[in-house]
């Protein structure tokens, strides 16, 4: 039997309130800050650690629609891509200011989510997968298409010098951090008990009062703003952009497997699982320079069995091997 | 007229292969509720196994349809039944990543055996086509539409007619109820992941055909097969070969779009997808259910 995801019963089996577990939060902030040292400590994993930061702000960008609200999308990655797009527009006029870049990926991108989430968010399930999926791939097509966005050639962008590059990665870092800091405040507020209700029981939550539409557009806004941002960021930090980057399918997946993996709809999760598919991908990538994939899929699938409600719950088990060994029953046919 | 006639030849004809694609996908996630997201990398290993016949032991494509299809029902019936029934009832993201996990692996695999090389299976009709009042057909198209109208109907009875089926489809409708009444859900899952699988392994064949082979090949099916099903309507036999005909003809259609806006030059080969995709939207909003899906919760 699915166990009921209320606060209480969550609590009760050691998963924390509607922002997971403690400890895990703790642990996830703390390696947050460590994070800031990369670039003086390891200044030779700096790009690296730089897309792993962007992956963990698009993981919890995902994290507010996906794993807060429930719906299920498979298109984040055009808010991800529209955001690059609204960094390479602005330097391609002249204007090469950050703050201006994240700031207008967030308006954009908070824009066309509320304007697609009005017919899209009508509809449930894995229909609005499909639809988001759909939206997706449209827009690539179409961004490819128009000569405003360089076509398939592509738009270069004006970096400063090597020896402030370090921006960038502080730069991610602040967006990254910044998605932590939204979904925690979110998930605290009426917002995020709004979401998690309509992610249990939509007609429930409509009943009570709470208009479903208005909170699942907010959450996609929200979700969408957070996904621009960090397009914009990373679209500074490697200075060139077009529809094969923007759109890549790396940024749509690989956010959701992090989030899954780390734990869905909770605070911590996402960045844990960011940061260990990061690493899992890093590693095996110089070891098993051909089979490194292999592995990924490996360990992915060893993960799901294993854990199938994510890293984040297995810190705060209580009951030790016994519930463990237990919970890998709950699902079976 | 001449050209649009074509067009819905070609669209046709296109769309018999996506229906096939789409008819597995469709049962596995109708049925059991999963988004498998290793279908393409099931396409991707029929393909495998026509192109290693035919150049191995001179085999005609069609006549691997069989062979394609068992070993892939095999395959799929091992990995539901020890690995994805662990996780069978969880919520469709679990099963959605333990998916996406097996494609990466299976896709791996294959690259080990097979290189990352582009291969093509070439038979004596492969070129050849016939001409009717103008219009152009390649016979490897028209014999891949022809298989995949007799594996819908196949299918279509079978689960409908034979105890199997009926035990599948009971399923589908209520796991508790069909349990009370004697089936053997375990079972039942892994041959639905099986069914799907070896449908995959078909459409893999039939694809061999017309397009060329690599480990990755399998993705753009995916996709397809995706907005297909949705289409059709989910779980839908008969919905799958209705979306996979009017996905065809929408995308041969789109193709043709040609358009100039100020200096903007808009070429329809481009946007093919995007005007499917958009179709699928519009499809969406009007009929959530799918073109042949009934209503359900």
């Amino acid at each position: 039997m699915p166990v009921a995801s209320t606060g209480a019963a969550l609590r009760r089996i050691g998963l924390g309130g509607i922002t997971g577990n403690r400890t895990a939060l703790f642990i996830a902030l703390g390696l947050m800050v460590l994070l800031l040292l990369v670039p003086m400590v390891l200044p030779g994993y700096q790009t690296l650690f730089r897309t792993t930061l962007v992956f963990v702000a698009l993981a919890y960008g995902w994290n507010i629609i996906g794993g807060y609200t429930g719906y299920v999308s498979f298109g984040n990655m055009v808010f991800f891509g529209l955001g690059t797009y609204c960094a390479a527009l602005l330097s391609a006029r002249g204007v090469d200011n950050l703050f201006a870049d994240v700031a207008l990926a967030v308006i954009v991108n908070a824009a066309f989510a509320a304007i697609i989430g009005f017919p899209v968010l009508r509809l449930k399930g894995h229909y609005f997968g499909i639809a988001t999926l759909g939206t997706a791939l449209a827009v690539t097509d179409i961004v490819g298409n128009l000569d405003v966005f360089g076509g398939t050639g592509g738009l270069a962008l004006k970096q400063v010098d090597e020896a402030h590059f370090s921006i960038y990665y502080y730069a991610a870092w602040l967006v990254a951090a910044g998605a932590i800091a939204i979904t925690f405040l979110v998930a605290r507020s009426k917002l995020g008990y709004a979401f998690v209700a309509i992610r249990e029981n939509e007609d429930a939550a409509a009943v009570l009062g709470i208009s479903a539409t208005k909170y699942k557009i907010i959450a996609w806004a929200i979700s969408a703003a957070i996904a621009g941002a960090a397009g914009a960021v990373y679209a500074r930090g490697n200075g060139f952009v077009d529809p094969s980057i923007a759109f890549a399918e790396d940024f749509n997946v690989y956010p959701i497997v992090m989030t899954i993996l780390g734990g869905t709809g909770t605070v911590a999760g996402p960045f844990v699982g960011a940061l260990i598919l990061s690493a899992v991908n890093e590693t095996l990538g110089h070891t098993f320079l051909k089979l490194h994939s292999l592995f990924f899929g490996a360990v992915i699938v060893l993960v799901v069995l294993l854990l199938p409600r994510g890293l984040v719950w297995l810190i705060g088990l209580r009951g030790g091997m016994r519930t463990w060994l237990k919970s890998l029953e709950q699902y079976k046919a | 007229m001449h050209l649009l006639a074509q067009d819905l030849v070609n669209g046709i004809l296109a769309g018999g292969i996506l229906a096939v694609v789409a008819l597995g996908f469709s049962l596995v996630w109708g049925i059991m509720n999963i988004i498998n997201l290793a279908h393409g990398a099931f396409i991707m290993l029929g393909a495998y196994v026509t192109w290693q016949l035919f150049t191995s032991f001179h085999l005609d494509p069609f006549l691997s349809l069989p062979v394609s299809f068992v070993v892939l029902f095999a395959l799929g019936y091992l990995i539901q039944r020890h690995l994805i029934n662990w996780v069978a009832r969880a919520p469709v993201l679990t099963t959605f990543l333990i998916t996406f996990g097996l494609s990466l692996l299976i896709v791996n695999v294959a690259l080990l055996i097979w290189t990352g090389d582009t291969r093509g299976v070439t038979t004596a009709y492969s070129g050849s086509n016939f001409t009717v009042a103008g219009i152009t057909v390649p016979w490897a198209k028209l014999y891949t539409l022809l298989a995949a109208l007799i594996i819908t109907a196949v299918l279509y009875v079978w689960l409908h007619r034979s105890k199997t089926g009926r035990a599948i489809r009971a399923t589908s409708m209520d796991i508790g109820a069909a349990q009370l009444a004697g089936v053997r859900v375990t079972q039942i899952f892994a041959i639905v992941y099986g069914l799907g699988a070896g449908l995959a392994g078909v459409a893999g064949t039939l694809i061999s055909l017309s397009y060329s082979l690599n480990p990755s090949m399998g993705q753009p099916f995916l996709i397809k097969g995706f907005v297909v099903c949705v289409l059709g309507g989910l779980g839908s036999v008969e919905g799958a070969l209705v979306g996979g005909l009017v996905y065809g003809i929408v995308e041969a259609f789109a193709s043709q779009i040609d358009l100039t806006i100020g200096t903007q030059h808009i070429s329809g080969t481009g946007l093919q997808d995007a005007v499917a995709l958009v179709v699928l939207l519009i499809v969406l909003m009007v009929r959530p259910t799918g073109i042949m899906g009934r209503a359900t919760a």
